[in-house]
């Protein structure tokens, strides 16, 4: 199971989603964006990490309709957004400290 | 490549293939395309990073799936672990990379014996003749792998009652002189 700290590229893969349900190519391609291409996942890193992600009930797949190809995309459940937002509170925090403690440090 | 690609997705336990695999190899193929039709997708050294890149994200996630399927777990390859801990803890994951290490060299070692009994002899007499059912892998690998172990837990054994005691900060203490 996914536990909290996430990895930074299961962390990159939840909140290209939580904009808006992707496929593989372009969570791929969301994430290089997020990163400012620091972050370049192979097709094996990502589909390994949304099996899990499926299988813990963060995302969860379905046909995308519009698409013309009938791919299959990928979009946060309920949980996963819930977790999603747990990390991110975290990570807020955490950064709040460090801000303070540089700018502590600077003195 | 695309077809070296679907190839290499056989590696992927049967399950995993069945769900993913047409994705992937889809992906893989945009992927592809994408960086024949960037500016510099024609030289060497962008196509060579996004090949290498794609076929080792590939068998590190099969050979992800394959011990997941054994062992029920998912496994990581422990190198964050290793620079993350401190160098007295023995991390649960030594063994499988000892494991590993070990496999490579006997692997080498059975390689290099095979490859020098295939090149006729000088002087055949001044050698001993290497007899191949004298050197069996797996019992060779067990011992090998024991030893090493062992040597690893006491190791570990002592560095850890060091750290318990403070030994290591032992240089970090004032010098004493002037009492008594």
């Amino acid at each position: 199971m996914e536990a909290l700290p996430l990895t930074e590229p299961v962390l990159l893969i939840l909140l290209s989603l939580a904009e808006q349900p992707r496929h593989g190519y372009s969570i791929l391609k969301d994430v290089e964006e997020m990163s400012d291409g620091r972050v370049t996942l192979s097709t094996g890193t990502l589909y390994g990490a949304l099996r899990r992600l499926l299988e813990d009930g963060w995302i969860e797949r379905f046909k995308e309709e519009e698409s013309s190809r009938g791919r299959q995309a990928y979009r946060l459940t309920p949980i996963g957004r819930r977790n999603l937002q747990l990390e991110a509170s975290r990570l807020k925090h955490l950064s709040r400290v460090a801000n303070l403690r540089v700018a502590r440090k600077g003195f | 490549m695309l077809s070296l690609y679907r190839f290499l997705l056989y590696l992927y336990p049967a399950a995993y293939r069945y769900e993913y695999g047409e994705e992937m190899a889809g992906v893989f193929r945009e992927l592809q395309a994408e960086v024949r039709s960037e500016k510099d997708g024609k030289r060497f050294w962008p196509r060579a990073t996004f090949f290498l890149r794609e076929f080792a994200g590939l068998l590190s996630g099969a050979l992800h799936e394959h011990s997941r399927a054994i062992t029920g777990s998912d496994f990581s390859f422990p190198s964050r672990r290793f620079t993350m801990r401190s160098e007295f803890r023995f991390p649960k994951a030594t063994p499988i990379l000892m494991a590993v290490i070990l496999a490579g060299v006997i692997l080498a070692i059975e390689k290099a014996t095979a490859i020098e009994q295939s090149f006729p002899l000088a002087y055949p007499q001044q050698l001993p003749a290497i007899q191949p059912e004298h050197f069996t892998f797996l019992p060779a690998m067990a011992v090998i792998f024991l030893s090493a172990y062992a040597a690893a837990v006491i190791g570990w054994a002592v560095l850890f009652a060091m750290r318990r005691s403070g030994m290591h900060r032992l240089s970090e203490m004032p010098p004493t002189s002037g009492r008594n």
